[in-house]
C-alpha cells in the first residue's frame, strides 16, 4: 500500500471556494477565476508516493507547490479532494486528531528553519517530543541521538542564533527526525542555503535515507535539486501537477514544452546515468576497434571498452573514456555481466535538446534511446538555445 | 444644526449606571479597595530605611550596583522629604491600576491579536480612553465609586490601559508566521502555542507595554489626587492649591524618583523574565569590558535571600515598632467613642483654619477625625455621595450657588458659622487714584486691558462678567482672565513684587491681604451684591446619625477677629502644624472648646436644656400624616436644643415598644377606633398626649366642578354621570367594607353604584387623571389628606352618620414621657393642627418626594410663620 495518497486536491482562496472548484472541474482556468478575487493555488493534484521514497514536487514560486504540502498534514484544509496517510483520511479528521497525527506521525522542515530563538538547540530540538508529552530525560536522550544523526553533536547546549545557517537547518532536521515520524515534509528546506552547503545537505540528507528509509515529500524549485534527490518528481505549474516521473524521464520525455523548457538547463551529465542512456550490447557487436579488431562477443567488449561503469554512474564520468577510444564504454551490474554500452556519438546526442513527444512515437524500440532520433549535431546548439528556454520558462512563471 | 444633546445622553446613562448597577460598583469597589489595603499595608509596614533596603537590593540584583546605590540614595531622599508614606500609598496606587490593567489588558491584547474583528473594535476605544481628558471621567468615577482611592485607580486604570492592550497584541502579531507555524506543524496545541512560542517570544514588547502602563499610571496619579487618593498626588495638589512651590516641587521629585525606579525596574524586568531579553543582556556583558564592579549585578538567589532577611527584619520592626496610639478623649467627654468622622475641605484659609479647628475639637470629643483636601466639585460631588461627612466652607448662597443648586437636595446645611464675606476686585496700594471700581475706566491700558480672574467655574467669575463689568461699563475695556485660584495669586505676587499695574478677584476674608498691602475697590453700585455667609454643610444623614455633632455644627459661630487670629497662628506654625497651631490657638482661647462642643452634664443647666440633652427615640409609620407632624416636631424641637432619633415602625411593635419604654413618643395614634386593640393592650403603660388633630373622618368626595353634588344622597339618579363607578381603594380594608355593605346600601346607592377595587395610589392617579380632564369622578378618601390641599374637592355630607364617628389623631407616649420631659409634654399637649395646616404640609412633602422631608418641613414653615412660637413658646 502507498504511504501517502492524494486524491484530486484542490485549495481556493477567497470567496466562494467550492463554486470555484465546481468551475474548475468544468474547465475554468486560473485566470478566469483570479478575475473574481478567488486564486486557485492547487487544481486537482493526485499522486501516490511509495513507503521509503523521496518524492519531490517541483515548481516555480507561486505554483502552488507550498500549498499542495500543507495540505498533506492539514495545516491547510483542502477544498476538496482526499488526502490518505496509511490509509487514513486527513481531510476527515477532528483539529485534535490531526494534531495528534502531525506530533507522531508527520513532522517538518522548513526553508527559513523556524527555530525558536527562546529555546536551546537541544530544546529545539526536543520540541516536538515535548508536545507529544514526552518526559523530560527522554526527549532530550532522544534529541541528542537527532542533532548526532544531523551532525551536531557537541552544539546541544548552544541557542540558534549562534550558529550558522546549514546549522541550523540541520536543527531544523534534528527536530524533524526526532519524533521518529514515518512522513518527512521538507518545504524548500535548502532553498536558503549557499550552493556549497546545500550540496552539503543534500549528501548528508541521501546518507541519512539510505539508513532510515524515511518517506519523504521535498519542496524544491531547483530542478538540479529535484533530480538528485528524487526518487520520483512532480513538476507543477499554476496549480496543477503537468508531469510525474523518474529524473529520467522527466529530462528525456518531457510532458510538454514548459517541462521541455524547464529541464533546458539541467546539467544532464550529472543527472543521466549510464544506465538511463546505454544501448543494447549487441549495438557494439560489430564495431571495430581502433585497431581494426571487430568485437563479437560480450567478453570482446568488455575487453576493448576505455572503462567499465555500473548503471548508476553519471554520465559525466563517461566523458574521458570515451574521449580516448572509439569503443564504446561497457555497462555491467553487479556481477560484471554487461548489460549495455554507450558509444560515444550517443553520449553526445543525450545533452542535445530533449525529444519532442512527437519525435517520441518514431521510438519504436520502446527503451528510453534518444540518440537514435536526436540528431547529433543538436548538441552544438545546446548552449545558445538554453537562453531562450530560460526566457520562456521565466515567461510561464 | 439641530443641536444633539450628546452630553444629556451621557448624563442619562450615568443615572442610570449609578441607580442600577450600583452592586457592580460595589464590587469592582470592594476588590480595588481591599488590593489597595493590602499592598499599602505591606509597603507601609516595615521601617522606611529598611523597605529603601530591599529596593535597592532588587536593583542592585536586576540592573547592578550602581543603580542600587542610586536607589538607595533617592528613595532615602524621599524618607528625608517626610513623603514617604504619600509614596508608598501612590506606589500601592499605582501597582494595583497597574496589576488590574495587566490583568485586562493581556487577555484583550491576546484576543485582539488572534481576531481582526476584536482588534478593529477595540481600537477607537483605546483612543477614546486614553485621548479623552482626564478630568471628564474623574468625575462619573466619583459617581460610582465614590471619593478616594477606588476612583483614582479606576481613572488611572482607563487612562492606562491601552498601552498594555496595543503592546501586547503588537508583540503577539510580530511574531515570526512560521515559527508559529512550525509549532502548528508538530502539533502544538493553540493553548500551548501561545503559551510556549507567541507569548514569550512577545514578552520583551509586552513588558515594553508594562513599562508604558506604570508610567502613565503614576503621571495619572496626580490627577487623581484631586479625587481624594491621597498620596504624592494629593501633596501636589495641596502645594498647588496653597501656592507651595517648594512642597509642589518636592512631591514633584518623589514622583519622579518613583516613575525612575519603575521604569528602570520594569525595562530590567522584561530582560530578566524573556530568554530572548537573557540572551541579548548575556551578549552585550560579554561586549562591554572595564570595571566589572560597577555592572556587578547579584545573582537572584542572593538577591532573593537578601530581600527576605530585610523583609523579616523590616516585618518585625513594623509589628514591634507599632505601639497603640493614646486615647485623647477622656472617657466623660468621650462623645464619639471612635466613631469615624470625614472632613472635607477646600484650601481656603479660612476653610482650613475651621477644619483644623473642628478636627481638634472633634477629637477632644472622641471621634476619630479624618480630613482631607479637595477641590470644590470633588468635595460636593463626594458631600452628596456621603464619602464626607461635612465641610466647614461653603460660600452660599453665590459663590457656590452652582453646586448648591445641584446637590443641595443630597446636602444639609448646617448654618453658617461666619459672615457676610465679601467679593471684590482689588489692586495694590501702589495704584495711586484707583480706589473704586468707577476709577477703573478708561484705564484699560494700564492694566493691558486684563482683569486676573480665578476657575471660569466660580460664582464670583459669573457675576463678574455678567453683572459687575456692564454696571460700571467696563466690559470691552477689560477682558476677564480665565483661570485658577494659585494662577491668580502666584500672578499677584509677580506683579506685586515688581510693583506692576494688576487688578485681580479676591474675596474677604484672604490671607493676600495681610501679605500684600492691597486696595479692595469700592462698589458704591453694589454690583456685587450681598456677601455671602460661610456655611456648614453635611451630608444628608450625618445630622441624625451624629446629632451631637450637627447640634455642635449648627450653634457654631466663630467672630471676625477669632478667624483671623487662628488663621495668623496657623499661617505662623507653617504647613503640615494646622493642628498644633488649633491646640496652642486653643490654649490661648479657653473654654471655646466647651462652648462649641457642649458636653452635657446631668443635672445640671436649665430645665429645657436637661431633658433636651437626652435623645428623643420618636417612632413614626409612613402615613402622610404622620410623617409631616414627625417631620415637623423634629424641625422645631432640633431648633429648640433637642435631639431626635427618628425609627419606622409598623404599628404593633411601635405599641410594645412604647409600652416597654423603649420608644418615647410617637404622634400618629388613630384613637378611639382605629388603634383601639392596642389601646386597650397596652394603655396602662402609656400616657395620651392629647390630640393635636381631629375629628378625622372618612367620606366621599367629588371634585367641586360637579355641581349639585354635595352630599351623598345627591349622587342618587346621577349613576350617569359618574360612569356608575365610585373609586375605592384596596379591597378588604375597613374603610371599603363599610362602604359596600353600610354606605351605599343605606342612602340606596348599591345599585346604581359599582365601586371599584384598586389602590390608594391607583385612586389617587386616577383623581389627578380625572380632575385634570374636568371629568365627574367619586372617590373613596378619608380627612386628613393631601388631596384635599391638591385639588378642590367636596367632601360628601353623611347625613345619616353611616361612615361613623371619625377617629382623632394623637400623641402617644412612653409612661414616663410626662416626667422626664415635661416641657414637651406641655408644648405637644398645647399643640393642635388645622385641616388645611396639615394637608399644606403634606402637599409640600408629597411635591418634594421622598428624602426631602426635612426641606419641605423647613419650606412649610417658612411660609407659615409662627407656628414654632405656637408649637414650642419660649
Amino acid at each position: 500500500m502507498s504511504r501517502l495518497q492524494a486524491e484530486h486536491l484542490y485549495k481556493v482562496f477567497g470567496r466562494r471556494p467550492e463554486a470555484a472548484v465546481e468551475r474548475l472541474r468544468q474547465g475554468a482556468d486560473r485566470d478566469e477565476l483570479r478575475a473574481d478575487g478567488t486564486t486557485a493555488a492547487v487544481i486537482d493534484a493526485s499522486f501516490t508516493v511509495e513507503p521509503g521514497q523521496i518524492f519531490v514536487v517541483m515548481g516555480l514560486s507561486g505554483s502552488g507547490k507550498s500549498t499542495l504540502l500543507r495540505m498533506l498534514n492539514g495545516l491547510l484544509e483542502p477544498t476538496a479532494g482526499q488526502v490518505r496517510f496509511d490509509g487514513q483520511d486527513l481531510t476527515a479528521l477532528s483539529a485534535r486528531e490531526l494534531r495528534e497525527v502531525r506530533s507522531r506521525k508527520i513532522s517538518m522542515v522548513f526553508q527559513h528553519f523556524a527555530l525558536f530563538p527562546h529555546r536551546s538547540v537541544l530544546d529545539n530540538a526536543a520540541y516536538g517530543l515535548e508536545v507529544q508529552g514526552v518526559p523530560r530525560a527522554e526527549r532530550e536522550k532522544r534529541a541528542t541521538e537527532a542533532l548526532e544523526l544531523a551532525g551536531l553533536k557537541g552544539w546541544e547546549q548552544s541557542w540558534p542564533d549562534q550558529l550558522s545557517g546549514g546549522m541550523q537547518q540541520r536543527v531544523g532536521l534534528a527536530r524533524a527526525l526526532a519524533t521518529d515520524a514515518d512522513l518527512l515534509l521538507m518545504d524548500e528546506s535548502f532553498s536558503a542555503l549557499d550552493p556549497l552547503i546545500r550540496r552539503d545537505m543534500q549528501d548528508q540528507l541521501l546518507e541519512l535515507q539510505k539508513r532510515l528509509k524515511k518517506t519523504i515529500v521535498f519542496i524544491t524549485h531547483d530542478l538540479n535539486e529535484a533530480m538528485r534527490l528524487g526518487d520520483r518528481i512532480a513538476v507543477m505549474r499554476d496549480g496543477r501537477i503537468v508531469q510525474i516521473g523518474t529524473a529520467e524521464d522527466i529530462l528525456v520525455t518531457p510532458a510538454n514544452d514548459y517541462v521541455a523548457a524547464f529541464t533546458q538547463d539541467v546539467d544532464r551529465s550529472r543527472v543521466l546515468t549510464a544506465g538511463a542512456i546505454m544501448a543494447d550490447p549487441e549495438t557494439a557487436y560489430g564495431t571495430k576497434t581502433p585497431e581494426g579488431r571487430e568485437l563479437r562477443t560480450a567478453q570482446d567488449v568488455l575487453d576493448a571498452a576505455p572503462a567499465t561503469v555500473s548503471a548508476d554512474t553519471p554520465i559525466i564520468e563517461l566523458f574521458t573514456p570515451c574521449s580516448t577510444s572509439g569503443v564504446a564504454v561497457a555497462v555491467t551490474d553487479a556481477d560484471g555481466k554487461l548489460v549495455g554500452v554507450v558509444p560515444r556519438a550517443r553520449l553526445l546526442a543525450v545533452l542535445g535538446e530533449p525529444m519532442t513527444p512527437a519525435d517520441q512515437q518514431q521510438d519504436a524500440a520502446g527503451v528510453p534511446a534518444p540518440a537514435q532520433a536526436a540528431p547529433a549535431q543538436a548538441a552544438d546548439d545546446a548552449a545558445s538555445s538554453g537562453d531562450e528556454a530560460e526566457g520562456k520558462v521565466i515567461a510561464g512563471a | 444644526m439641530p443641536r444633539i444633546h450628546l452630553g444629556d445622553w451621557v448624563n442619562d446613562g450615568v443615572d442610570w449606571l449609578v441607580n442600577h448597577m450600583a452592586w457592580l460598583f460595589d464590587a469592582i469597589k470592594a476588590v480595588v479597595d481591599g488590593m489597595y489595603d493590602g499592598i499599602n499595608a505591606v509597603l507601609s509596614a516595615p521601617e522606611p530605611l529598611l523597605l529603601v533596603g530591599i529596593l535597592a537590593v532588587i536593583a542592585w540584583w536586576l540592573r547592578g550596583l550602581v543603580p542600587g546605590v542610586l536607589t538607595f540614595a533617592g528613595f532615602a531622599l524621599i524618607d528625608s522629604l517626610e513623603l514617604w508614606d504619600d509614596a508608598m500609598s501612590t506606589l500601592s496606587l499605582v501597582l494595583v491600576a497597574t496589576i488590574i490593567a495587566l490583568v485586562i489588558s493581556v487577555p484583550v491584547g491576546i484576543w485582539a491579536a488572534r481576531s481582526n474583528t476584536v482588534s478593529a473594535l477595540v481600537r477607537p476605544v483605546l483612543d477614546l480612553m486614553q485621548t479623552m481628558p482626564a478630568m471628564v471621567y474623574l468625575i462619573p468615577a466619583i459617581l460610582f465609586f465614590g471619593m478616594g482611592v477606588p476612583s483614582g485607580i479606576v481613572a488611572t486604570l482607563i487612562f492606562a490601559l491601552a498601552p498594555g492592550v496595543r503592546m501586547t497584541e503588537l508583540g503577539i502579531r510580530q511574531v515570526d508566521k512560521e515559527l508559529v507555524e512550525a509549532a502548528d506543524a508538530f502539533g502544538t496545541t493553540p493553548r500551548n502555542t501561545l503559551l510556549r512560542v507567541q507569548l514569550p517570544l512577545a514578552l520583551p514588547t509586552i513588558m515594553a507595554g508594562v513599562n508604558q502602563v506604570i508610567m502613565l499610571g503614576l503621571s495619572m496619579v496626580v490627577i487623581a489626587g484631586m479625587v481624594g487618593t491621597g498620596g504624592l498626588g494629593g501633596a501636589v495638589n495641596e502645594a498647588i492649591g496653597n501656592l507651595d512651590v517648594g512642597l509642589g516641587f518636592e512631591a514633584g521629585i518623589a514622583i519622579v524618583i518613583l516613575a525612575i525606579y519603575l521604569d528602570r525596574m520594569t525595562g530590567a524586568l522584561g530582560r530578566q523574565l524573556s530568554p530572548l531579553g537573557r540572551r541579548t543582556a548575556a551578549k552585550a556583558r560579554a561586549a562591554v569590558g572595564g570595571l566589572k564592579i560597577f555592572s556587578h549585578r547579584l545573582r537572584p538567589t542572593v538577591a532573593v535571600v537578601g530581600v527576605v532577611v530585610l523583609a523579616l527584619v523590616a516585618g518585625g520592626m513594623g509589628v514591634f515598632g507599632s505601639a497603640p496610639a493614646s486615647d485623647t478623649a477622656s472617657a466623660s467627654t468621650d462623645v464619639g467613642k471612635g466613631k469615624q468622622v470625614d472632613i472635607g475641605y477646600i484650601p481656603w484659609d479660612e476653610g482650613i483654619a475651621s477644619t483644623y479647628l473642628w478636627q481638634e475639637i472633634l477629637e477632644q470629643r472622641g471621634f476619630e477625625v479624618d480630613t482631607k483636601q479637595y477641590a470644590a466639585g470633588p468635595l460636593y460631588t463626594g458631600l452628596a455621595q456621603g464619602q464626607i461627612d461635612f465641610q466647614t466652607d461653603s460660600w452660599l448662597p453665590t459663590t457656590h450657588a452652582e453646586y448648591w443648586k445641584k446637590y443641595g437636595n443630597k446636602l444639609d446645611d448646617l448654618g453658617q458659622w461666619y459672615g457676610p464675606t465679601s467679593l471684590e476686585l482689588t489692586v495694590p496700594s501702589y495704584m495711586k487714584g484707583i480706589d473704586s471700581l468707577e476709577d477703573l475706566k478708561g484705564k484699560g491700558s494700564e492694566f493691558k486691558g486684563k482683569i486676573i480672574g480665578i476657575e471660569p467655574s466660580a460664582g464670583m467669575m459669573g457675576m463678574l462678567k455678567d453683572t459687575v463689568l456692564k454696571e460700571y461699563g467696563l466690559e470691552g475695556e477689560y477682558e476677564v482672565v480665565d483661570g485658577s485660584t494659585p494662577a491668580m495669586l502666584a500672578e499677584l505676587k509677580r506683579a506685586y513684587a515688581k510693583k506692576e499695574p494688576i487688578v485681580v478677584t479676591l474675596w474677604s476674608p484672604h490671607w493676600a491681604y495681610s501679605d500684600y498691602d492691597l486696595k479692595k475697590l469700592k462698589d458704591p453700585k453694589g454690583a456685587w451684591g450681598e456677601g455671602d455667609d460661610v456655611h456648614t454643610i453635611a451630608r444628608k444623614g450625618f445630622a441624625s446619625e451624629n446629632p451631637e455633632v450637627a447640634k455642635w455644627l449648627k450653634n457654631f459661630k466663630m467672630t471676625e477677629e477669632q478667624l483671623t487670629g487662628l488663621e495668623a497662628q496657623i499661617q505662623k506654625s507653617g504647613k503640615g502644624k494646622e493642628q498644633e497651631a488649633v491646640q496652642t490657638w486653643l490654649k490661648k482661647n479657653p473654654g471655646l472648646v466647651d462652648k462649641w462642643a457642649p458636653v452635657a452634664k446631668s443635672a445640671k443647666g436649665a430645665k429645657g436644656q436637661g431633658e433636651a440633652a437626652r435623645t428623643l427615640n420618636v417612632a413614626w409609620f409612613p402615613w402622610e400624616e404622620d410623617i409631616a407632624i414627625t417631620y415637623l416636631w423634629k424641625h422645631v424641637l432640633e431648633d429648640r436644643g433637642y435631639t431626635m432619633n427618628l425609627k419606622q415602625f409598623a404599628v404593633g411593635p411601635m405599641y410594645t415598644a412604647l409600652s416597654q419604654g423603649e420608644l418615647d413618643v410617637q404622634f400618629d395614634g388613630w384613637l378611639p377606633y382605629t388603634q383601639k386593640s392596642y389601646w386597650d393592650k397596652y394603655g396602662d403603660d402609656l400616657s395620651d398626649l392629647g390630640s393635636w388633630y381631629g375629628p378625622t373622618s372618612l367620606e366621599l368626595a367629588v371634585p367641586s366642578y360637579v355641581k349639585d353634588v354635595k352630599s351623598l344622597e345627591d349622587l342618587k339618579g346621577k349613576g350617569d354621570t359618574f360612569n356608575g363607578k365610585i373609586i375605592g381603594i384596596e379591597p378588604g380594608t375597613g374603610t371599603m367594607n363599610l362602604l359596600k355593605s353600610k354606605v351605599l346600601p343605606g342612602y340606596g346607592l348599591d345599585k346604581e353604584y359599582e365601586v371599584v377595587d384598586g389602590s390608594t395610589p391607583g385612586m389617587l392617579a386616577e383623581l389627578k387623571r380625572a380632575y385634570a380632564k374636568k371629568e365627574p369622578i367619586a372617590v373613596m378618601l378619608w380627612t386628613p389628606h393631601w388631596a384635599y390641599s391638591e385639588y378642590d374637592l367636596t367632601k360628601l355630607k353623611d347625613d345619616k352618620g353611616l361612615f361613623g364617628k371619625g377617629d382623632t389623631i394623637r400623641t402617644i407616649a412612653s409612661k414616663a414621657f410626662p416626667e422626664q420631659y415635661p416641657q414637651l409634654t406641655k408644648w405637644i399637649k398645647g399643640f393642635k393642627m388645622s385641616e388645611e395646616e396639615l394637608a399644606g404640609l403634606e402637599n409640600e412633602i408629597k411635591k418634594r418626594g421622598k428624602g426631602q422631608e426635612e426641606e419641605a418641613v423647613a419650606a412649610w414653615v417658612k411660609e407659615n410663620p409662627g407656628i414654632e412660637e405656637r408649637m414650642a413658646p419660649r
